[in-house]
């Protein structure tokens, strides 16, 4: 009898040691990197989309762009164009593009010939020319163009040769470079369009993705991964990585524990609160660096009692950003004084911050007459770079203003219901936020307060002022950087007196990674890029 | 005994029609337009909509509906995901192989591990032993799996990092599916890095199918404990004793596969529950099965993924059972009497 129980045990026990040999070897993976995204991306063509997880997963993979925005150099830096030409009216752009850049060779296409003029127009003639046999197969338009009207800014593209192209402008626009750098301007392959055309398969034009990039796509399985194989003939630096695996991961915690395991190396968008458990992994990297974002309280100026700048100003007074800054943010956020973050190059310091201050905003409340004041606040029910959660700023921001004896009512619906809603502008006031398409600073001014965007509904103070209009267009038509500057920080000292809205916090865009990914740099604004990730070889346990 | 056959063939047929029913007046109750529920098409071209309403009879009444519907799904046409935009046959196919080897792994699992222990709690004369397993056993069946595989993963995974907690395979190993085993196709593939795939493969499936493996485990333990218990007692084990056998072959040749008969029974009786804790298993470690395909199709209201989902589980459950109790009839002479006598 003991003899059997005695070969079980040992038949048991030889099981368990192999599975626990299995487990403690060090495995070998093929060189690669595996990032654990949020989402499927919509479409593999930024041109069509605004949304982050589309952008991340596109444009800076699969394609490139005529110029690029250097963060380090605070200028435009050359991609596809090795330089350019602005004309004395500023009217025209001559862009000189560069040679022998091959586009992907892929299972349906092989280029027959490099990037050329004729990409240029094919790409930004898609966007702007109805006409264009490509125009309408897109059937969510092209967003970003749309909404800086780029259609009407171009008059025309002109292929002088090959490699000479002039865009020229229907007015001065100092921001045209800045928009061509951003992630939507990217650079399709004319010559696939055509293929694809006469195969009547258009629309795989935005699905089965043919750029110029660092890489290109070789899989995409729905909910899955996405898988992209490195551009053996890339134009720019060599790329370190073979391949580039896009996990599709959409819990912030399950992104998290593989990051921990080892099943992906870079992880997208963590809580703020799951963070903490990171401390005990010393080979996970918390990279934050400052975002071109941010979250503000924006008050609607034409409504009573909102529309009385003493009262607004009395609000400013009475909120403790910095207690918002802790319990909202975890401290991955910097204290918003002005609308634009401490990343772009036109901040500066802003000289006359409404600071935290509730004896004073008693007094001007006194002074404007105003008492048993009860206001409604509107706070989005989802989570965004700019705020990970508006409720808690908007309890945080009931409890301050309860100090000085106003009551704030805290309302939300869900999330399409909410932006239904916001554009019926019957609201006191809003908790929401901005986070910037590019790196040009008129982007934060525009979009959010101008009277453009007032009739368009976006301006969410409902605010239209002339001298702040006057400035923004002056700050549009100069094109030297610290002139501009100047008149973006009149701008400000604006917005601080007026108080059309009450700036909270410049989130930070935190990327999570293992400590054998160097080199990759996170960019305040728009996708991640792994062109330049380099791989280091995994230590031994 | 092929009457026998054929009456366990009508049982299944009956049960399934049934199941099918069922699943066809819950589409009818879905909040969702009828044509979209079936073919999962939201916006059809006039076209479209022509085919769905010939294909499923939907100007017909609700019998000639029934069998529409019963021919459609058994021909394979199980309609488009409205969220992937895909058949869903096709998305099935795909996923069905993963839970298949999760469960054949944790299957193997729970009987390899079982059945000796089950032996060893039987006959020794430990009370101690005897008392410590079937404690241990009693733990392990009453443990919520949902909150014994977030355990393991916190404790293994996260704190210790030994394993890897979500998914089946470091996507870095491009594997092409053949078979749709992980395991098997990684050894099938011909990349060089086919050995390490392998082991990584393995590595992400211990987890998840220890984790599945516990409940049927226990029950294995339990059942074989209690049917050797009984074995043993039996006066022809007394009677090869006498004749001097050795202890060892009377074990595995008189008592060991009498002994199987229930244990055999109880996982029958047990695939439904071993299938719902597959799916909060698959949900829990990201495996790309069944259940977190169909978990993910209820929370996007993916109407025919959850047909599909349904039909393919009770379908695969119905025919399991069946299989089983036919097994079990086929091997255990003395249900073969029973059949003689009275049916």
């Amino acid at each position: 009898m003991l003899v059997i129980v005695k070969r079980w045990y040992q038949l048991i026990s030889l099981c368990i040691t192999s599975l626990l040999l299995a487990a403690c070897g060090q495995a070998q993976l093929p060189s690669g990197l595996v990032y654990c995204s949020e989402g499927n991306p919509e479409s593999f063509n930024p041109q069509l989309v605004t949304s982050g997880t589309t952008i991340d997963a596109t444009s800076h993979q699969i394609y490139s762009r005529l110029v690029n925005y250097s963060q380090a150099k605070a200028e435009i830096i050359p991609g596809l164009a090795t330089q350019w030409q602005m004309s004395e009216d500023g009217l025209s752009y001559q862009f000189t593009l560069r040679e022998h850049v091959s586009f992907h060779k892929t299972r349906r296409f092989t280029p027959s010939r490099d990037f050329n003029a004729d990409d240029v127009l094919f790409s930004f003639n898609r966007i702007i020319n109805p006409l264009h046999p490509y125009h309408l197969v897109s059937r969510t338009g092209y967003p970003f163009f749309q909404s800086i009207g780029f259609a009407e800014l171009i008059e025309s593209i002109e292929k002088v040769n090959d490699y000479q192209v002039i865009f020229h402008l229907t007015r001065k626009d100092a921001s045209f470079l800045s928009n061509l750098a951003t992630d939507f301007a990217v650079i399709l392959s004319a010559e696939y369009g055509y293929q694809l055309l006469s195969e009547g398969k258009p629309e795989d034009i935005d699905f089965f993705a043919v750029g110029t990039g660092p890489f290109q796509l070789s899989q995409y399985v729905k909910n899955e991964y996405i898988r992209y194989k490195k551009h053996p003939v890339y134009w720019g630096p060599t790329v370190e990585l073979d391949q580039l695996v896009f996990d599709i991961t959409p819990r912030s915690t399950a992104r998290i524990a593989k990051l921990i395991t080892g099943d992906c190396s870079v992880s997208a968008l963590p809580k703020a609160g799951e963070l903490a458990v990171l401390n005990q992994h010393p080979d996970v990297i918390v990279d934050a660096k400052p975002g071109l974002n941010v979250s503000f309280w924006a008050f609607n100026t034409q409504k009573p009692p909102l529309n009385d700048v003493r009262v607004r100003r009395a609000l400013a007074h009475a909120i403790d950003k910095q207690n918002i800054l802790e319990a909202v943010y975890n401290d991955t956020a910097v204290e918003a004084t002005g609308v634009l973050p401490p990343a772009s190059w036109a901040y500066s310091k802003n000289l006359s911050p409404n600071d935290y201050n509730p004896q004073k905003a008693i007094e001007l409340l006194k002074q404007a007459g105003v008492n048993q004041l009860s206001i409604d606040v509107w706070a989005m029910p989802v989570a965004r770079i700019y705020n990970p959660s508006a409720l808690k700023t908007a309890e945080l921001i009931q409890a301050d203003l309860a100090r000085i004896g106003v009551k704030l009512n805290i309302i939300s619906y869900d999330w399409s219901v909410f932006t239904q809603k916001l554009s019926a502008s019957n609201y006191d006031s809003v908790l929401i936020g901005w986070n910037a398409d590019n790196s040009d600073p008129d982007n934060f001014f525009t979009p959010l307060l101008s009277c453009a965007a007032l009739e368009s509904n976006n301006n969410r103070s409902r605010w239209c002022q002339k001298d702040f209009e006057h400035l923004l267009t002056q700050a549009q038509s100069v094109s030297s950087q610290p002139e501009r500057k100047a008149f973006y920080q009149s701008a400000e000292a604006i917005i601080s007196d007026q108080v059309p809205m009450v700036t909270l916090a410049h989130a930070k865009k935190v990327v999570l990674k293992k400590n054998n990914i160097t080199a990759m740099q996170i960019r305040p604004y728009g996708g991640i890029s792994f062109a330049k990730a380099i791989q280091t070889s995994e230590e031994g346990e | 005994m092929w009457r026998y056959l054929f009456r366990r063939i009508t049982l299944f047929v009956a049960t399934s029609l049934v199941m099918i029913a069922v699943l066809f007046i819950a589409t009818g109750l879905f909040p969702a337009n009828k044509a979209y529920s079936l073919s999962g098409i939201q916006y059809p071209t006039a076209l479209q909509q022509q085919q769905i309403e010939l294909d499923y009879q939907l100007n017909d009444n609700a019998l000639l509906q029934f069998t529409a519907y019963l021919r459609q799904r058994l021909s394979g046409n199980l309609g488009i995901s409205s969220n992937s935009q895909q058949s869903v046959a096709g998305e099935l196919a795909s996923v069905l192989p993963a839970s298949f080897e999760l469960s054949l792994f944790s299957g193997f699992i729970a009987v390899f591990f079982g059945v000796p222990i089950g032996v060893i709690a039987a006959l020794s004369r430990n009370k101690m032993l005897q008392h410590s397993i079937l404690a241990f056993t009693l733990t392990g069946y009453s443990m919520p799996v949902f909150w014994l595989g977030l355990t393991l993963a916190m404790w293994l995974g996260v704190n210790l990092g030994w394993l890897p907690i979500s998914g089946q395979i470091n996507l870095l190993y491009e594997i092409e599916p053949v078979t749709g085993f992980m395991l098997v196709d990684t050894l099938l593939s011909e990349s060089t890095y086919r050995i390490p795939a392998f082991h990584d493969a393995l590595l992400h499936l211990i987890l998840p199918a220890v984790t599945l493996a516990v409940l049927p485990f226990t029950l294995v333990v339990r059942i074989t404990r209690q049917a050797m218990i009984n074995v043993m007692n039996q006066t022809y084990i007394r009677a090869a004793e006498a004749r001097g056998l050795h202890t060892f072959k009377i074990l595995v040749r008189h008592a060991l596969p009498n002994a199987l008969i229930p244990v055999l029974k109880s996982i029958g009786l047990m695939l439904g529950s071993f299938a719902s804790y597959g799916i909060v298993v698959e949900v829990i470690f990201s495996w790309p099965g069944v259940g977190s395909w169909l978990v993910s199709g209820i929370y996007q209201r993916d109407y025919t993924v959850i047909q599909a989902g349904i039909l393919s589980v009770s379908l695969l459950i119905i025919f399991l059972s069946i299989l089983i109790e036919l097994l079990h009839t086929a091997i255990n002479p003395m249900s073969r009497k029973e059949l003689y006598a009275s049916h």
